[in-house]
């Protein structure tokens, strides 16, 4: 299978210490890789760390097989694309315009949009059943549209890989199966290869094809989920009383 | 839909832009007709068109009132644009070169400059005012960044330029007010900001320095559009975050540096001008503003300075007097109006 995205002996963290060392991903295309582990666990950072918001401490990011640092600016963009915890407030802008922001690595120097690049924004808006969102101001709109939105945005890049961080922390259950469900139809039917974190762990379980454990500066576990997503890993890994995670989760288990 | 609504945009874009190069004729004649010597608008373009100068007409026109009126319009438009460049560096619509300072530290070290370089050499020439200007509007900006890393939240930003304005402020003044040579006369109108005096060789200097960087910054949309959507957002699409960032700073205090070089402090056009473009507009795609700041800075400014010069004839205004009466209150109304939208 074609790998888009890889990482060998990664170390991330802030400054020059590393918070996790030997980080080993693969992420093919068509596929989902989700990171799970409890908060401040370093999800975001190692996600940070594969866009290049953050500096790595160390080891190396391949895209394509060849390192990150050898794609210009522009390369890089039209092969990954991002969609952030961090809350964006453009002041007066469409939900259009802030999905056709998404165009910036195609267009040229002054930034004007071609018809085509106009039919891109239009088909990413309608894959994220956004449409009659386009004309109201992306300030006006909720935390579920405007997560769509940005999703689109991030579509419209027409990128090989898609990073999120915690993508559906903000959704209710609707807009996460929604969302969700248009990540998966963009891996099956455009071999899109996903790298996400989520916290959300009955939906891991159904999207993800690979699970990475992360806890304490280490990669606890990976594999795919439905051997991670156990009883006395989940436990280990949030720190849980077994009493407690069969409250919850017991029945998961016994189907 | 799409085609509908974009025509729409469109028509109110080109109706928008319209109104304002209009503004800016009318506004043009009217302030060349009026003054303690009034000249009827016939004249005005009679004397415009042949380029006469043998009238007492022609003579206050030429002399005295076109200089005044095309740097009024000059830096106008590089005052709302420096402001302009400043809220999209900040992500914050109240930043701007007088609230944070930067018009201040420009005004201090052209006084200083004026006061200790001039006795020497006769007259200051307008690259080596600009130069001054722009060495103090540079210091302004570190002193600013260098607390934007400090301190969280814009209010504090705020404040603390409004701080260095003071600090700035209170070394000229105490500078100006010890040196009543005979060459500085004119020193104390100019530190309260005014357009008077101008001669021809200032407005090629400023016209010159405001094209150049206007037309760098029009070159710039792109990538500010881009910065809009958070730092983060803008990085993942490709631009050099560094590169812009540098350049925003650069671009405006050289504009800032400009305006207050000739002008001294003007208030809050800075502010108010790009507030009122983006509600006339109602877009934020720079491709659009940039250009509408500097007509509406341009426009605000003729309109001040002609209130500054006409209301209380023979006795003028200083500049800032006018714009911080029409400036302040926008400012407050955006406060309260923000204030409103965010909770």
């Amino acid at each position: 299978m074609e790998e888009r995205l890889s990482t060998k002996d990664l170390a991330v963290g802030y400054g020059s210490v590393p918070l996790i060392e030997d980080i080993a991903l693969q992420v093919a295309a068509g596929r989902i890789v989700t990171l799970i582990g409890p908060n401040g666990s370093g999800k975001s950072t190692i996600l940070k760390t594969l866009t290049g918001h953050l500096p790595k401490c160390g080891g190396t990011v391949f895209l394509h097989q060849k390192p990150m640092e050898t794609y210009t600016r522009r390369d890089l963009a039209r092969e990954l694309a991002v969609v952030l915890t961090e809350r964006v407030r453009p002041e007066l802008m469409t939900c259009r315009d802030v999905v056709a922001m998404g165009r910036y690595p195609y267009t040229g120097h002054m930034g004007l949009l071609r018809r085509e690049d106009r039919e891109k924004v239009a088909s990413a808006l309608r894959l994220v059943e956004a449409e009659d969102l386009q004309d109201r101001d992306f300030l006006a709109i909720s935390d579920g549209q405007r997560q769509r939105v940005l999703l689109a945005r991030a579509i419209c890049q027409e990128p090989k890989v898609l990073v999120l961080d915690e993508p559906t922390s903000y959704l209710d259950i609707h807009h996460k199966i929604g969302f969700l469900e248009v990540l998966r139809r963009l891996t099956r039917q455009r071999g899109l290869a996903v790298v996400m974190s989520m916290h959300e762990l009955e939906f891991v379980r159904r999207v993800s094809d690979w699970t990475v454990c992360i806890k304490d500066g280490a990669v606890l576990r990976a594999g795919p989920p439905e051997e991670i997503l156990n009883g006395t890993l989940i436990e280990t890994l949030f720190d849980l009383p077994q009493a407690l995670y069969q409250a919850y989760f017991g029945n998961e288990d016994a189907r | 839909m799409t085609g509908r609504e974009d025509r729409v945009l469109r028509r109110r874009y080109a109706a928008a832009f319209a109104l304002l190069a209009c503004g800016c004729g009318v506004c043009f004649l009217w302030s060349l007709c009026s003054g303690s010597v009034p000249i009827a608008p016939g004249e005005v373009l009679g004397v415009l068109l042949s380029g006469g100068e043998d009238s007492l007409a022609a003579e206050v026109l030429w002399k005295i009132r076109l200089p005044r009126l095309l740097a009024g319009m000059i830096l106008g438009g590089a005052l709302a644009l420096s402001g302009y460049l400043l809220q999209v560096f900040f992500h914050n619509p109240i930043a701007g070169p007088f609230v944070l300072g930067i018009s201040s530290g420009a005004k201090l070290t052209v006084a200083l400059a004026m006061i200790f370089l001039l006795e020497r050499a006769h007259g200051a020439g307008a690259v080596f005012l600009i130069a001054a200007a722009f060495v103090g509007a540079m210091l302004s900006m570190g002193f600013v960044l260098l607390v934007a890393r400090r301190v969280r939240g814009m209010s504090m930003l705020i404040v603390s330029g409004v701080m260095i304005g003071y600090i700035c402020s209170a070394v000229t003044d105490f500078a100006v007010t010890f040196a009543d040579d005979a060459n500085i006369v004119n020193l104390h109108n100019w530190s309260l900001g005014t357009f008077s005096g101008m001669n021809w060789e200032n407005v090629r200097a400023m016209a010159v320095v405001t094209a150049a960087v206007s037309a760098c910054v029009f070159l710039l949309a792109k990538p500010i559009h881009a910065y809009q959507l958070g730092e983060a957002y803008a990085e993942s699409v490709g631009v050099d975050l560094r590169r812009l960032r540098t350049l925003l700073i650069l671009f405006s205090s050289l504009l800032a540096a400009c305006v207050t070089a000739f002008a001294g402090p003007v208030s809050f056009v800075g502010i108010a001008v790009p507030y009122l473009m983006k509600a006339l507009l109602r877009t934020s795609r720079p491709l659009l503003l940039i250009p509408a700041c500097l007509l509406g800075g341009g426009l605000c400014c003729m309109i001040c300075d002609m209130i500054a010069r006409t209301v209380f004839s023979p006795t003028e205004l200083s500049i800032s007097t006018v714009t911080a009466a029409f400036g302040a209150p926008v400012v407050l109304f955006m406060m309260v109006r923000g204030k409103r939208g965010e909770g």
